[in-house]
């Protein structure tokens, strides 16, 4: 098997991450992407042997991190962040992923990013708290932690019948 | 009050706990509604968000990664052939080369009526395609107007061949009312010495790569697939 064809066999995970981290699904898809030819010029990183869905959720996880400063900068310019769903959209994409948003996809945006990769890998693609600690490259008590407080937030948010 | 805090309910929820915790927050469970209660929303949160994001996970994956990884792998090969899965048709190198570069083309149809039709219900290739497809060989086709690119066993069994020529290019599976087209694009375009890998290579090479188990056939296979007639 090669590296693409391993990487094609976990895509659909890949693109699950993405997404639960991601503001909709096309922005999910655009951060799987990225991640994906980050990872393709950094193949020679990947060592054979080890966990490629880990590696990978790494790439992703930084790329996402890397553009939310990004795009937390750019936010300040534009809008005050408390204006949330109604205004401070780009364009039509924007309006139109804004109208489908569920209370999930809400909620998940919601919570500071910390918490929201937690809640991904562990309740989302349903990693190990050992596997996730690792990917984040937090200690075991971190991670819980944010696990506690990122699902108080949720169920505050979300409602008791969650 | 039970002596249970959250982190332990959740790690309980999240199947985390040894068998000894396990005991000891199910006994709690049993004896504090409230507690039971606030366990069953975790589970019922977990299940929801588990839920919300599945469908992203069973969709078939889009054709932008498809052939993003279709592109990598195809300049891997040419690139590095001895560290790719490719190797087996990168030694034929002439073979890699017909399906990238697209040299030496020509034309489908022209007398033999249309490439591709429908046979019992199935799409299948017809005319000069199909003999193509039944006794051409990758590793001699100088000068072929449609070209075999790889020939390989799909999962599942039987024998399928990528093909290219000027009008259309492609995936064919045996099947028993024919070749079984799998996949069509469009060709390599009017004749020209030199092109680049286009996408429609990468989509035939995803297609291939989908559908096979193994490495493609070399020389030696393919002929001897042929003369069992691709069975």
């Amino acid at each position: 098997m090669s590296f693409e064809s391993d990487l094609l066999a976990i895509l659909p995970r890949l693109r699950r991450f993405a997404a639960s981290l991601s503001q909709d699904r096309a922005d999910g898809d655009d951060l799987c992407q990225a991640a994906l030819e980050k990872a393709l010029r950094a193949r020679d990183q990947w060592q054979p042997g080890t966990r490629l869905d880990s590696w990978m959720y790494r790439i992703i996880r930084n790329v996402w991190i890397d553009e939310g400063r990004a795009r937390q900068r750019a936010a300040r310019t534009f809008a005050p962040e408390e204006a949330g769903a109604d205004v401070g959209d780009a364009g039509d994409r924007g309006v139109e992923a804004h109208v489908m948003l569920s209370d999930v996809d809400r909620a998940m945006q919601a919570l500071p990013p910390e918490q929201r990769e937690a809640i991904a890998l562990v309740l989302v693609e349903g990693l190990s708290y050992k596997e996730a600690a690792e990917v984040l490259g937090v200690p075991m008590g971190t991670l819980t932690s944010r696990l506690v407080r990122g699902r108080g937030a949720l169920i505050a948010m979300l409602g008791e019948a969650a | 009050m039970s002596m249970i805090d959250e982190a332990m309910l959740i790690a309980w929820v999240d199947g985390e706990l040894d068998e000894v915790n396990r005991r000891r927050v199910e006994r709690a469970l049993a004896d504090d509604p409230a507690l039971a209660e606030r366990a069953e929303t975790h589970r019922r949160l977990r299940a929801r968000l588990t839920d919300h994001f599945a469908p992203v996970g069973e969709e078939p994956v889009p054709d932008r990664f498809r052939t993003l990884l279709a592109e990598s792998a195809a300049v891997v090969s040419m690139e590095r052939p001895g560290r790719s899965r490719w190797r087996g048709w990168a030694t034929g190198g002439a073979i890699a080369a017909s399906l990238l570069l697209g040299l030496g083309l020509g034309r489908v149809s022209g007398g033999d009526g249309e490439p591709v039709g429908v046979r019992d219900g199935v799409m299948v290739a017809k005319g000069q395609l199909a003999s193509v497809l039944d006794d051409q060989l990758a590793a001699a086709q100088d000068g072929a107007a449609v070209r075999i690119g790889l020939s390989f066993r799909r999962k599942g069994g039987g024998w399928c061949r990528s093909f290219e020529g000027e009008a259309l290019a492609g995936v064919a599976c045996r099947e028993e009312q024919g070749w079984q087209v799998q996949q069509l694009v469009p060709g390599t375009g009017p004749e020209t010495t030199y092109r680049q890998a286009s996408s429609g290579d990468a989509r035939v090479l995803a297609t291939v790569d989908a559908l096979r188990e193994g490495p493609p056939a070399d020389a030696a296979q393919e002929a001897a697939a042929r003369e069992a007639g691709w069975r």
